[in-house]
């Protein structure tokens, strides 16, 4: 029974996906009914996962699936935190679709699919298992990139995001080979038998473990790996980058800390290899995200500085009593301001996405003082200032490094967030400032400016939902 | 015996990533792709054999699937490059500078 709703919401999802599959082929369907009905899919399985109560890790339907998924607070989190991504996507892209007019109803489909990709691999406690999940949420959201069909902006970011996710795929499924002939099994459980008694230094061992980190790092844009995310996030439409930004990045790293914390065996062997990767993904990040003058490759350059954050928490998770809520705290953080800055950027940006630089934005707080108040909330969260999220989540990182011994990853982690301040408040500046050259004409009564508010308020809480408890 | 196919897989992932980072032709860079794929089914099937266990034999049917989505979804996109662009070298991308 248990069973049974933990694993409804992922029906649910993946029942929508289906029905908006079959609905696009009536010739009456409309987009924006589709994505009224994507909203209700995702705000039902939302409130389904709600209801999962989950306080020790255990395997779903032990006899059907082998062991191969499992559930936990964490893995409970991450859904939670997909299906608010999927609902506010949803809703920037309906505001979003008025001005840009390429939608069909097989976009919400889509992205219905990608998140029952993501949600399963989340749950995923085989690595076959997580290696096809992994694909059915990246082949959804190859097409979502590519979605403007008539763009060759948005064409040339699906081939490029195509060919490197298919090699880093590659990559994967070769070191679940080499895991598989070194443990016997590509269960988790199985993998953590096997260590308790054998070294994670193994060259099988080794080898697999490295071609799977590779294959993450690529998907969480970590350095060296980062070069694809400011075309792939600039080719493509301004809801799907926030939902690839936040859902995407929620999904993957839920997948790799439950595979870290199978053994404290096979975790040691990589701190030092995570300590660097995390180092030079915030700095080279940060390097990035100041030259940038489009706003969408900002928040793409310092999505990479994010995952540099997420990777020390990484670093410093503890195998033994391993609970992952410090990652998804600042997930859950991460995710609220940057869906808040691309609904904001659907809704404001125009026709064909006409306001894209920091110059385009100038003087928006004296024709929208709300919308500006919005996006100063969310730029503050990401930069880390209290009583946003943003600040509580870095706090929790920041702490959980110190006290896993790791003193100098919890300072460079303070220096990176001092650094991108710079960044963040050059938007601010920009659009307090400075006079106003337009009017920033918009729909005012869309879902998209509906969702900047709600997700504002929703930073606040959960800035203040740690002191609640 | 068993090594020579894990060998033998080595080899054949190596010059998938050789062609993809080398070749320039977008189908190249494709094949190059299913073939590191294919290296790694190779090495399920011999681990499979080494282990005595049905599993990898089983992985690699699943690996095999979901290559052909994904050529599936390339083959697409290629369509939609050589109607927009002409051309199907990876040279004549140059809107997107990252």
């Amino acid at each position: 029974m248990h069973d049974l709703v933990s694993f409804l919401p992922l029906v649910i999802t993946c029942t929508g996906a289906l029905l908006l599959m079959l609905y696009a082929v009536c010739p009456k369907a409309e987009q924006e009914k589709a994505s009224l009905m994507s909203m209700g899919f995702f705000a039902v399985a939302f409130f389904a996962q709600l209801l999962v109560v989950c306080t020790v890790s255990r395997p779903l339907f032990p006899e059907t699936f082998n062991g191969m998924l499992g559930v936990s607070g964490f893995t409970n989190a991450a859904c939670l935190i997909v299906y608010a991504c999927g609902f506010f996507t949803t809703l920037s892209s309906h505001t979003y679709f008025r001005e840009n007019h390429f939608a069909t109803v097989e976009f919400y489909s889509l992205l219905l699919f990608s998140a029952v990709g993501m949600v399963l691999l989340s749950m995923a406690r085989e690595l076959i298992t997580a290696f096809i999940a992994l694909e059915i949420m990246s082949l959804a959201i190859y097409v979502l990139v590519g979605f403007n069909r008539a763009s060759s902006r948005s064409t040339e970011a699906i081939f490029k995001y195509l060919i490197l996710g298919a090699f880093s795929g590659a990559f994967f499924c070769m070191g679940t080979a080499m895991i598989y002939g070194a443990a016997g099994s590509t269960r988790f459980d199985s993998i953590a038998e096997w260590l308790a008694f054998n070294p994670a230094t193994t060259p099988l061992m080794l080898g697999g473990a490295f071609f799977l980190l590779i294959t993450i790092f690529f998907k969480i844009s970590a350095f060296p790996f980062h070069a694809w995310v400011l075309d792939v996030y600039d080719g493509s439409s301004n809801p799907i980058t926030g939902f690839m930004a936040t859902a995407l990045k929620t999904a993957v790293f839920a997948m790799i800390a439950n595979f870290l914390a199978l053994s404290g065996n096979l975790h040691d062997s990589w701190i030092t290899g995570l300590f660097w990767i995390a180092v030079f993904t915030m700095f080279g990040g940060n390097l990035i995200a100041i030259g940038q003058d489009n706003v969408k490759r900002m928040i793409a350059a310092s999505g990479i500085v994010h995952s540099g954050y997420l990777l020390i928490a990484l670093v410093a998770i503890n195998s033994e009593y391993f609970s992952g809520a410090v990652i998804a705290y600042y997930l859950a953080a991460y995710s609220v301001a940057t869906l808040g800055m691309f609904a904001a950027l659907s809704w404001l940006g125009g026709e064909g996405e006409k306001r894209v630089t920091f110059d385009d934005f100038k003087g928006l707080a004296k024709r929208q003082p709300l919308a500006a108040a919005t996006i100063a909330v969310f730029l503050l969260s990401m930069a880390g200032i209290p009583p946003t999220a943003g600040f509580m989540g870095k706090f929790y990182i920041i702490t959980s490094a110190i006290s896993a011994g790791q003193i100098a990853l919890g300072v460079l982690g303070i220096i990176s967030s001092i650094i991108s301040m710079w960044y963040y408040l050059r938007l601010i500046v920009s659009m307090y400032f400075h006079d106003a050259e337009e009017d920033f004409i918009v729909d005012g009564s869309s879902l998209a400016s509906i969702s900047t508010v709600a997700l504002a308020v929703a930073v606040f809480a959960i800035g203040l939902f740690p002191l609640v408890l | 015996m068993i090594e020579d196919y894990l060998v033998l897989s080595v080899i054949l992932f190596c010059i998938g990533i050789l062609g993809v980072i080398s070749r320039r032709n977008v189908f190249t860079v494709l094949m190059s792709i299913e073939l590191m794929l294919n290296a790694a089914n190779l090495a399920f099937v011999a681990f499979a054999r080494l282990n005595e266990t049905m599993d990898g034999q089983i992985l690699a049917m699943m690996v095999i699937a979901v290559a052909a989505a994904e050529a599936a979804l390339g083959l697409a996109v290629i369509i939609l490059l050589h109607r927009q662009k002409g051309r199907l070298d990876s040279n004549v991308f140059s809107l997107l500078k990252g």
